[in-house]
């Protein structure tokens, strides 16, 4: 039944598109290449090769450098300063003979010499207060930057190196060729900068109250670049925004601040006896054993009591890490510290947080708690985490590094705080914390695309957001039933996707060139992906092959084509077409149902159905017939005919079907033709909701694949035994549609918004 | 205080480049201005971050308030009229008129300012100057999107160029 059904239907509508063509070509257009939007993604990928297979794994070339580092640091707590020594151990693991190595000197990005003011454009305006004025034109610049004192040998002897601003090179006595190590020295030290006044990823918040730092820090010693198979030296410079490229390694790292203070980092503290005090010790044992509340390890009155008076004595705190990226670490004598341990399906781990007075009670309330939901969220969409702890450390802004990152949001001086406040804490966190997946771990290169680490971990964070408000229900406000993610849901990337074009760059551009930046590398990945697992692919492929990513690359570097190739290699949907406009263009969604016509069906010919079956060479007598209402020989009685009534479709029933068949069979009605358009660029699924007159609905996807041959235009032709009374496109708001204004029929008259609350202000 | 002030403005120099968690994407406004026939009127709304918004109001004129928040103070809305009437101006066939500040709502992190200018029979041309948050923020970019005569523009106003011009005729 069916099968004759679409067959009749097929065959009628295809051919009057065939007369449709026969009269339209005047002109003969020229050729043209594929532009098709299915057209698979062969130009724009790398050719897979030994290093990177086509499935998107490591292939049986692979390798990766490794980069040792020994350092022995110090604050100067009254200059604000930072040295170091440090001796870096390069293991070659390329097939490549190197005679030079590239060292990241990030700091320089703030030297008095440094570019980067000199590429943002500026201008005046019309008028400008003194204080400004002051401050933009009169004030010097801070001297930051690193100074590099020595370059050397094991044997101690200076090493040639240049200094090209964030870059330095090294070079070589003797060339390194595959397996060969090198081991070389740096001695530096530099200004640390207050980052509340002078920004910064890192740096130091300072109090007036009783003079005191809270020092958060990160690249503040010369980092090894990294060197692979798709960029050769990673030596873009640092300009500021673009983040970091980092080969794994070793840390032994040894950090001398004033005794008072209470530090932690990247690693397992190695002394702890020296540098706890028993109680501290007693206290330790007990987190680690308490997995639902955090044990305080300093209290908020000891820190109190510790902010008021400065030690001059020194104290060596030891750190030890493997498997680590970069390293970083968080010092002051205003420090309140707790732990909590978190039981992972595979390990115990310790969430962590240090902060001071002013993150209470907002911290000490959730920030621990955080910590430990974001590490079962992310464990669970990837890998167990490998490390043995994750810490929290309040700070003016929000920054990631291996086992630690520094997060905002600090209540009023009374206590209180908004809900702004409270969710841009936790947001941070879970973003922050998750970040230790992407891309510590699962190490991509940020200094190319931001948004391979921001873009993923964004999407991950809007998975563990909503566990969090699932698992914590206490942590929400008065009202709400789940937590209020900012980024993730389709809906509130639109006024992005349909802004000015002039200001948006495809999410496949490095980071320092795009627009919107937090939209472009962050919001807009995280959604496409959020869409792709709850519209495109479903939670169990998306999820599945999510996680075959993060194994696959886990402790290993990334590219982009790695992570298309394994959503596509592990769950066998074809998703070039989603790549291609989510990731390397600017396209945006917009899908409108244009116009609906309704059919009747006759046993008597038209006079177009008769054109039909002469051209087919066929009896008319056999051939049934749609009418379109309103249009010549339809008439109001043909409404009431049912499909089955017709004389030759009953024949052929009676012929080919038994009783019982016969039985079940629906017999339609009403018969329409749906046009649906795509004013926008971005191909998606059509998500449809028919809604007939006795009040069900019936909800149909049509696979992005319906635009294939037409990315315009596409219709549906339905029978239906129910009348149908509406249609509306994407229903739940789930494609990022920019203009719902067209996705309706009848077209709802809608207020504008404006009226919308004009009338709700009078009411 | 003045300290505070003076050192915002490498705050702001160096805030597109910190953070690796970017609170909302760069400093930008959007105000959508149509005019509506069939009303007489000139509607206007205009989008501005909350956090922004927010420091705007502690700088100028209180630092005791909060936004977007339950029994949130009266004081707002007042500071916000004064604001908004103070660093936005319309000039319609060349003539100053003043807008009412019809209210405000919160949509996640984005407060919706509604504006309206009555009584306009025809608009011929129309001058928009738009200086929001210019005064805490020199990197501002404060968006137009006019719906005028049933011609869609856009306009991205800076510090530097702080004016729309739109002609008609």
């Amino acid at each position: 039944m069916k099968i004759f059904k679409h067959a009749l239907l097929a065959l009628l509508f295809v051919s009057a598109g065939a007369f449709a063509q026969e009269t339209e070509e005047k002109e003969k257009p020229q050729g043209h290449t594929n532009q098709n939007k299915f057209k698979q993604l062969y130009d724009e990928f790398a050719t897979p090769n030994m290093f990177r297979t086509g499935s998107g794994a490591p292939g049986p070339a692979y390798y990766q450098q490794q980069a040792d580092y020994k350092m022995d640091i110090e604050i100067d707590d009254e200059k604000a300063r930072l040295s170091g020594y440090e001796t870096i151990t390069y293991t070659n693991n390329s097939p490549d003979p190197l005679t030079y190595l590239w060292v990241q000197l990030d700091q320089n990005m703030r030297a008095r010499d440094s570019k980067t003011p000199l590429i943002n454009g500026s201008g005046f305006g019309p008028a400008t207060t003194p204080s400004r004025a002051a401050g933009s034109y009169l004030k010097e610049r801070f001297d930051g930057g690193f100074n590099i004192q020595e370059v050397s040998g094991v044997d101690g002897k200076p090493l040639a190196h240049m200094i090209n601003r964030t870059m330095m090179r090294v070079e070589l006595p003797v060339t390194l060729n595959k397996g060969d190590k090198f081991s070389f020295n740096i001695k530096w030290w530099y200004n640390i900068n207050d980052h509340v006044k002078d920004g910064g990823r890192s740096g130091y918040e300072y109090f007036e109250e009783n003079d005191n730092k809270i020092y958060v820090m990160a690249q503040f010693y010369p980092r090894m670049a990294v060197y692979n198979d798709v960029e050769g030296w990673q030596n873009s410079q640092f300009w500021g925004r673009d983040e970091f490229a980092l080969p794994f390694g070793n840390f032994d790292v040894n950090i001398t601040v004033p005794a008072d203070h209470i530090l932690d980092g990247t690693g397992y503290l190695t002394n702890r006896k020296e540098v706890f005090s028993k109680e501290m010790m007693k206290r330790f044992e007990k987190a680690k054993k308490s997995y639902d509340e955090p044990v305080i390890i300093v209290t908020q009155e000891e820190a109190e009591k510790a902010e008021k008076s400065k030690s001059k004595d020194k104290k060596t705190w030891k750190l030890s890490a493997k498997m680590v990226r970069d390293f970083g670490f968080a010092t002051s004598r205003k420090f309140i510290w707790d732990m909590m341990a978190v039981k992972l399906d595979t390990k115990d781990v310790m969430a962590v947080s240090m902060y001071s007075k002013e993150g209470n009670p907002l911290w000490g309330d959730w920030s621990t708690k955080v910590v430990a939901s974001t590490l079962k969220s992310y464990s669970r969409m990837t890998f167990d985490y490998p490390y043995h702890k994750a810490i929290s450390a309040h700070a003016p802004m929000g920054m990631e590094y291996p086992m630690i990152c520094y997060n905002f949001g600090r209540p009023n001086k009374d206590g209180t705080y908004s809900d702004r406040t409270k969710f841009g804490m936790m947001g941070v966190i879970i973003h922050e914390v998750g970040h230790n997946w992407f891309p510590m771990i699962i190490n991509s290169d940020e200094r190319q695309w931001t948004w391979m680490d921001e873009g993923l971990n964004t999407f991950v964070q809007y998975v563990a957001e909503q566990d969090f408000g699932e698992w914590f229900p206490a942590a929400l406000s008065e009202g709400q039933t789940a937590y209020p993610s900012r980024r993730g849901p389709a809906k509130n990337i639109v006024r992005y996707m349909g802004g000015n074009q002039d200001f948006i760059a495809p999410i496949m551009t490095k980071g320092l060139n795009t627009y919107q930046f937090g939209s472009n590398a962050y919001s807009k990945p995280a959604t496409g992906l959020n869409i792709l697992r709850e519209t495109v692919m479903g939670r169990d492929l998306f999820d599945y092959s999510f996680k075959e990513y993060a194994n696959r690359w886990k402790f290993k570097h990334p590219t982009p084509e790695d992570f298309f190739r394994t959503m596509e290699d592990a769950s066998a949907v074809d998703l070039d077409w989603f790549w291609r406009g989510w990731f390397f263009t600017t396209d945006y969604t917009d899908i409108s149902v244009k116009e609906v016509k309704k059919f009747a069906i006759t046993s008597k010919p038209t006079e177009e159905g008769k054109k039909i079956a002469e051209r087919f060479n066929m009896d008319t007598a056999y051939l049934l017939y749609f009418v379109e209402e309103g249009k010549d020989g339809y008439d109001e009685a043909l409404k009431a005919g049912e499909l089955s009534d017709l004389p030759t479709v009953k024949e052929f029933v009676m012929d080919n079907f038994t009783p019982e068949q016969r039985k079940e069979m629906k017999s339609p009605r009403y018969f329409y033709q749906v046009t649906y358009e795509k004013p926008g660029g971005l191909v998606m699924p059509l998500i449809v909701e028919y809604t007939y007159a006795d009040g069900t609905k019936k909800r149909e996807t049509y696979p992005a694949q319906i635009w294939r041959l037409n990315d315009k235009t596409t219709s549906k032709a339905i029978a239906s035994d129910k009348e149908i009374v509406s249609i509306i496109v994407d229903p739940d708001l789930e494609t990022a549609d920019v203009d719902t204004s067209n996705n309706s029929w009848p077209k709802e008259v809608k207020d504008s918004d404006f009226n919308k609350f004009k009338n709700q202000i009078k009411d | 205080m003045k300290k505070l002030k003076c050192s915002f403005v490498f705050i702001i120099a160096f805030l597109l480049f910190t953070s690796s968690s970017v609170n909302h994407e760069y400093y930008v406004s959007v105000t959508k201005i149509e005019y509506v026939k069939k009303e007489k009127s000139l509607q206007i709304i205009s989008q501005i971050f909350i956090d922004d918004f927010e420091k705007l109001i502690h700088e100028r004129y209180d630092r005791s308030v909060t936004l977007a928040v339950k029994n949130e103070s009266e004081k707002i809305d007042v500071y916000i009229e004064k604001y908004l009437k103070f660093k936005l101006d319309f000039k319609i066939n060349t003539q100053d008129l003043e807008f009412n500040f019809i209210g405000k709502e919160y949509k996640e992190d984005i407060v919706y300012c509604y504006l309206e200018i009555e009584n306009i029979d025809a608009i011929k041309t129309l001058e928009i100057k738009n200086e929001v948050l210019f005064d805490i923020y020199p990197k501002q970019q404060n968006i137009l999107r006019t719906k005028i005569n049933g011609e869609d523009k856009s306009f991205i106003l800076v510090s530097e160029n702080n004016k729309a011009v739109l002609n008609f005729d």
